[in-house]
């Protein structure tokens, strides 16, 4: 099974005007720190919360993807999509809690850290 | 992914008939019942009663297990409770984060929702 939960917005702004909102400071969390490669380091920090990820995949200004969690709470999948429209942008939310793909190839659940590479295949297969 | 969707069914969905959600209140009182139990509380028929309660399986929320030329159902209810709590606030957060992005730049039309989907295996 997988929780999901699924948002669009339109948005009179290009592309690049959105992914700029969406991965700078004030959005996400409001300090947001994202190393835009696959692989790469991802802090949100609102106040006293702070979720720690990663990136799985990055390209500006269409697609982001990203697994974040608060500590000792299981990872959560992000998907953002940004895709040109006539007047904007439209701007897609998918949030996912694959667990239990997790559990079927035998990975331990992420407490992120070092098991990414392990179950990055994994994911890919989801 | 809407294939998965429709295959999964859609957990409020399944929650937003008042039918659906009396023979859930049922089924938790008394477990393993079979449709034509459930029936004999409700003004409907038994086959309306089939019907629902497929719905409800779809998304996850019943067991269905075969006994002799009958299905007895049962809740499911401890994803049932923890996936609607973790939609429901992770929803939130997002429906806000939209509602600030939208501010920010000028947006209209939003539209989602949460469901519940199966992982083919």
């Amino acid at each position: 099974m997988t929780d999901r939960v699924e948002r669009e917005l339109e948005l009179p702004v290009a592309p690049e005007s959105v992914w700029d909102a969406i991965t700078g400071d004030g959005w996400l969390a409001d300090e947001v720190d994202l190393e835009l490669r696959p692989g790469g380091d991802a802090q949100f920090r609102s106040g006293q919360e702070v979720r720690e990820g990663w990136v799985e995949e990055a390209l500006a200004p269409s697609r982001l993807a990203f697994w974040w969690a608060s500590d000792g709470e299981p990872a959560s999948r992000v998907e953002l999509t940004i895709e040109r429209r006539d007047q904007g942008s439209s701007l897609r939310v998918v949030e996912t809690r694959p667990l239990d793909v997790l559990d079927l190839v035998g990975v331990p659940l992420p407490g992120l850290g070092g098991a990414r590479r392990s179950f990055g295949p994994a994911l890919v297969a989801a | 992914m809407s294939s998965q969707r429709d295959l999964a069914g859609d957990v409020f969905g399944a929650l937003s008939d008042p039918t659906r959600r009396a023979l859930l209140s049922s089924l938790a009182q008394h477990p393993a019942a079979t449709a034509t139990e459930l029936a004999a509380d409700l003004p409907i028929s038994r086959q309306a009663v089939v019907k629902h309660l497929g719905a409800l399986a779809d998304a996850g929320l019943l067991d269905r297990e075969r006994s002799g030329r009958e299905v007895r159902y049962r809740v499911t209810p401890a994803p049932l409770s923890e996936a609607v709590g973790w939609m429901a606030d992770v929803g939130a957060q997002w429906d806000d984060r939209l509602a600030t992005l939208s501010r920010q730049l000028g947006g209209a039309r939003a539209a989602g929702g949460a469901h519940r989907g199966e992982i083919p295996r």
